[in-house]
């Protein structure tokens, strides 16, 4: 063996396997990336509807972190530091109603992490997105709870403590065949817009040369930014995509699986959308329903999960648009709530079949038969 | 007298359509306590009483396995039957309880292996004992998962009347808000699937052998 | 003729300025006052050695002479007295017999101009065999014998002969520096090679760091009545692999076709012109803790501790040194270990980037199957070879990879997947080693 030289007593050198390079954006980075771009969208949560939120959000994450713990430190692992646990918290957190009971999100937390993740062998191992897996257990097992709303501060008091996503069920439902977009039949049920609302839009619409055509209508600018009941997280769609935009310059999420969902599920609700409650085709209302309830959220946070979605872009695409058509179909001809987390869930069983698929390449033996 | 192991009657992988229909039964009637009370009662009579006919009627010289698989299919399905018909006359609660999964009692007793013609040609008193041995895991494993469901799932435990007993034990802190998730088939097929990792995980400590890939009775 | 053309798919891009001040040129490393030479430096079976200690050896001279055809010949690149013949240890694990000499006498050839010697008029068989005689071998990383890779049948009309001036790994720029000094060597030793295989086509591929040079190289060959081309390809890594190479330019698709590095060129020629054997190469001494990375021509043998040295030194604290580039090199333990004739570059690091970062689980984010340049599931392989079943992940293509480290450079839970794919092939042939 060759001598060895102490370099005077410094350190020995170091052996690795090659390459000895990698890649600036780790695992861990990006988990917490995401976390933090959520931030907006939750603040803004926080600040119209109080602290009822907080506390919805604390207790979330605050159970995803304690279930992570409880499942791994028996083993003597700790897995908090790479950020999945209070990732899953805070999505499940800014799903839930601000006026929830605080142990129904804790419980969603808790049976994400334990049923969902950690039962198949925690982060990596898991085929159902741990977030969504926990939002549809709460779901089911507790319905009624799910629609504890509060209303959002400046708003028009307590009748404005309902999302116009309910209202409006509520409105078709009743009365039948009634024309106009989403937003007409919701004004036409008395839906209080607020008051800022109408400042904007007279401001707006005043503003608006005659020849460009329609106003706006009311109830606009409370919708697009999100200055309604719903979700904690869900009710900004300009917050979300301001961090959505951040994850997709980053390449931390991929364009493929968010743009195909959101945009064939807006494809079918315009042309479809409008058939189930009447109104024929191409009168759904989809900046309505894309405003509505979780489906930015799922779509740019949510879904593109890496470990629960397909590993090629291809993939990826055929799993947007999938999620895309399940989420119409659950909204408009479904009963269980926007449709948004029980499409993931049932999308995640299909990702290892879209790999099998579209993984190109040398799948197979030398005669080419599938492995 | 050694009761032979239940579990060493291990199916092969032709069963595995049997398998899957037996978890159909199970999840069904595990929603309360009181219908699991009920088929497990079924099925160890069944189960006793099938493995004391086979015994019985094994004296009639040596017939290869599918003669003894036919003989098995028709004596469980005839005490099956006849166990149905009884209920509907005689205790229309246990009836109603069972619903349309009465006949599946044939089911779960052919997935419990009892009357496999793998299994030794036993005397009738050994056959009937280990009929009843079957069934009666069966039985807690069975009543085991109803408690959870029930109770997380409704809120509620449902037992026999008796006197002044309505037969439901009310649970305060989660009659209000239940976890209805549990009482639907999902959460059935999930108590399942943890009791079935639990027994495998604790079986080869406490010396049972677990070898069937169908622990999930 | 330029055409910045694509990588069909894959590759990475990892930083690759090089901390080497451009056309900062070629320094001539101080010759060592010991020199220990291996004797297999090449692939192939190890040269039988010559001497014994206490002979007296000239620079130059023979003192491991090739074993078979399948081996190369090994020369004493200082003068002096062989003090030690000893087993020694490569840095990818391999042990070989070495020559220790101790520097002494007279430097019989260096310093003094050598005559060109006639070559056109020679028979194929007596290149070929000045070739062999001076025990070149590919310095581009594989250390071919050349005189193997030259003995080609001569071509038919659609074979091509590529002389390979892309940088084969980021940081690295000796390949470069060569090019502008020596571009007339250079294209001179292609000139021979031309010769021994008459290719229908000839290409010089550059990388984007000569495209300067794309002129004077046109030049040369017009000037030395040569058929030739040459192409500038866009710089990602691995673009430098000679298949890459070969598909990048046209050819490669079951043609006979031979790619030659450059460096090998320049060895070539002095080997055919100046009857000079294989004695010492061009190699980066780069990385961040060093004052002063540049490139050096250095003696083989040279303990790279000497090289690390003459750059400046290495500060204090954990530090790690690659032979190689920084993508497929070896971590060594040991700042004694000599340059051999593959040794293309030698890499520092320090700090963070000198210690193994903690693996996380896969995270199935599909970015190996991008970087991936051969098509291959790096993610399902990986996970294939750890579960045991390595026979699997050879149905699947591991024989394919060519541990380039593009999976494992863009993987973001750090998993060692080359280490990882490295173990299954070696499962599969059932050696320990």
């Amino acid at each position: 063996m060759p001598d060895r030289e102490t370099r005077g007593g410094a350190a020995p050198l170091s052996l690795m396997p090659a390459p000895h390079l990698g890649v600036g954006m780790s695992t861990v980075r990006m988990t917490w990336l995401v976390s933090l771009s959520l931030l907006p969208a939750a603040a803004w949560g926080v600040f119209l509807f109080g602290s009822p939120a907080l506390i919805v959000l604390a207790f979330s994450i605050g159970a995803a972190a304690a279930a992570e713990l409880a499942a791994t430190l028996p083993f003597g692992r700790f897995t908090l530091r790479d950020g999945s646990a209070v990732l899953t918290g805070c999505i499940v957190g800014l799903l839930m109603p601000p006026g929830v009971p605080a142990w129904v999100p804790a419980a969603a937390s808790a049976f994400g992490i334990l049923v969902v993740k950690q039962t198949f062998g925690g982060l990596g191992r898991n085929w159902m997105n741990p977030a969504m897996g926990g939002v549809v257990f709460a779901l089911l097992s507790w319905p009624g709870l799910l629609s504890q709303w509060i209303a959002p501060r400046g708003g028009a008091g307590e009748a404005a403590a309902l999302p116009p996503l309910e209202v409006l069920r509520a409105a078709l439902s009743s009365s039948g065949s009634t024309g106009g977009t989403p937003l007409a039949i919701l004004a036409r049920a008395g839906y209080p817009f607020s008051d800022l609302d109408a400042q904007v839009l007279g401001w707006i619409n005043a503003h608006l040369p005659a020849p460009l055509g329609t106003a706006l209508q009311p109830g606009t600018f409370d919708v697009l930014a999100g200055h309604v009941a719903g979700g904690i997280g869900t009710v900004s769609a300009p917050l979300l995509m301001l961090g959505a935009w951040f994850l997709l310059s980053r390449g931390i999420v991929r364009w493929h699986l968010p743009v195909l969902y959101v945009g064939t599920f807006g494809v079918l609700t315009a042309v479809f959308g409008g058939l189930g409650t009447g109104q024929g085709l191409l009168a759904g209302g989809p900046g309505f329903h894309l405003l509505s309830g979780s489906i930015v959220l799922g779509a740019f946070f949510a879904a593109p999960d890496p470990v629960t979605s397909p590993l090629t872009d291809r993939g990826r695409c055929i799993f947007g648009i999938g999620l895309g058509g399940l989420t119409f179909f659950l909204r408009f001809f479904g009963s269980l709530g926007d449709g948004v987390a029980a499409s993931i869930v049932l999308g995640n069983c299909a990702a290892p079949l879209l790999d099998r698929w579209t993984s190109r390449r040398i799948i197979g033996d030398a005669h080419g038969r599938a492995v | 007298m050694k009761v032979p192991s239940p579990s060493a009657a291990a199916p092969d992988a032709t069963l595995l359509p049997v398998l899957f229909l037996g978890l159909c039964p199970a999840i069904a009637v595990t929603a309360r306590v009181v219908d699991a009370v009920w088929m497990s009662a079924g099925v160890i009579l069944v189960l006793a009483l099938s493995g004391l006919a086979m015994s019985l009627l094994s004296g009639q010289g040596d017939s290869g396995p599918t003669v003894r698989w036919l003989r098995a299919l028709v004596i469980t399905a005839l005490l099956t039957a006849s166990l149905e018909a009884a209920l509907v006359a005689f205790a229309p609660v246990a009836s109603a309880a069972l619903g349309i999964y009465a006949p599946l009692i044939a089911v779960n007793c052919l997935v419990l292996g009892v009357v496999s013609p793998g299994s030794l040609p036993a005397s009738p008193p050994r056959s009937l004992l280990a009929g009843l041995a079957r069934g009666a895991q069966f039985a807690v494993a069975l009543v085991f998962i109803a408690l959870i469901r029930e109770a997380l799932g409704a809120g509620t435990i449902t037992l026999f009347r008796i006197g002044a007993f309505t037969g439901t034990i009310v649970i305060t802190g989660i009659i209000e808000r239940p976890a209805r998730a549990l009482g639907a088939a999902g959460g059935g097929l999930l108590c399942l699937g943890y009791l079935a990792g639990a027994f495998r995980a604790v079986a080869p400590r406490a010396g049972v052998k677990s070898s069937s890939p169908e622990k999930a009775e | 003729m330029k055409y910045p053309t694509k990588l069909p798919r894959g590759g990475v891009n990892p930083p690759s300025e090089t901390l080497v001040p451009p056309e900062s040129g070629i320094a001539n490393a101080a010759v060592p006052l010991r020199a220990l030479i291996p004797l297999l430096q090449h692939s192939g079976k190890p040269a039988i050695c010559l001497v014994k200690p206490g002979d007296r050896v000239g620079e130059g001279m023979l003192i491991g002479k090739a074993d078979g055809s399948r081996s190369a010949n090994v020369h004493a690149s200082i003068p002096g007295i062989v003090v030690e013949v000893r087993d020694h240890c490569l840095p990818d694990g391999e042990v070989c017999t070495a020559v220790a000499i101790e520097l002494g006498g007279e430097f019989e050839t260096s310093g003094r101009p050598r005559q060109p010697r006639e070559w056109e008029k020679l028979s194929r068989l007596d290149l070929l065999d000045r070739i062999r005689a001076a025990g070149v071998v590919g310095l581009g990383g594989a250390s071919l014998p050349t005189h193997l890779k030259l003995a080609v049948t001569p071509g038919s009309s659609s074979s091509i002969l590529v002389a390979n001036g892309v940088e084969s790994e980021p940081s690295l720029c000796a390949d470069a520096a060569i090019l502008r000094e020596k571009a007339s060597e250079i294209v001179e030793g292609l000139r021979i090679c031309q010769t021994l295989l008459t290719p229908a086509r000839t290409v010089i591929a550059l990388g984007e760091d000569s495209a300067g040079l794309v002129h004077e190289l046109e030049d040369l060959i017009r000037l030395k009545g040569m058929k030739g081309e040459v192409a500038v390809l866009p710089s990602r890594y691995p673009h430098g692999h000679e298949q890459l190479v070969l598909s990048a330019v046209g050819g490669g698709d079951g043609a006979a076709a031979t790619v030659v590095n450059v460096a090998t060129l320049y060895a070539v020629f002095e080997a055919v012109v100046l009857d000079k054997p294989l004695i010492e190469r061009v190699l980066t001494v780069t990385g961040s803790p060093l004052l002063h990375p540049r490139n050096l021509k250095v003696r083989i043998g040279t303990r790279i501790g000497d090289l690390l040295d003459e750059c400046g030194g290495l500060a204090p604290g954990p530090v790690k040194i690659v032979m190689g580039g920084p993508m497929r090199g070896v971590s060594v333990d040991s700042l004694d270990v000599p340059v051999t004739k593959g040794t293309s570059g030698i890499v520092a690091f320090a700090g963070a980037a000198a210690r193994q970062a903690a693996e996380l689980p896969c995270i199935r984010c599909g970015s190996c199957i991008e970087a991936c340049p051969w098509d291959l599931v790096p993610t399902r392989l990986f996970k294939l070879i750890r579960l045991g079943d390595a026979a699997a992940a050879e149905r699947e293509g591991l024989s394919k990879c060519t541990e380039c480290g593009c999976c494992a450079y863009a993987c973001p839970s750090r998993i060692p997947l080359v280490a990882v794919l490295r173990d299954g092939k070696r499962a599969l042939r059932g050696t320990d080693a």
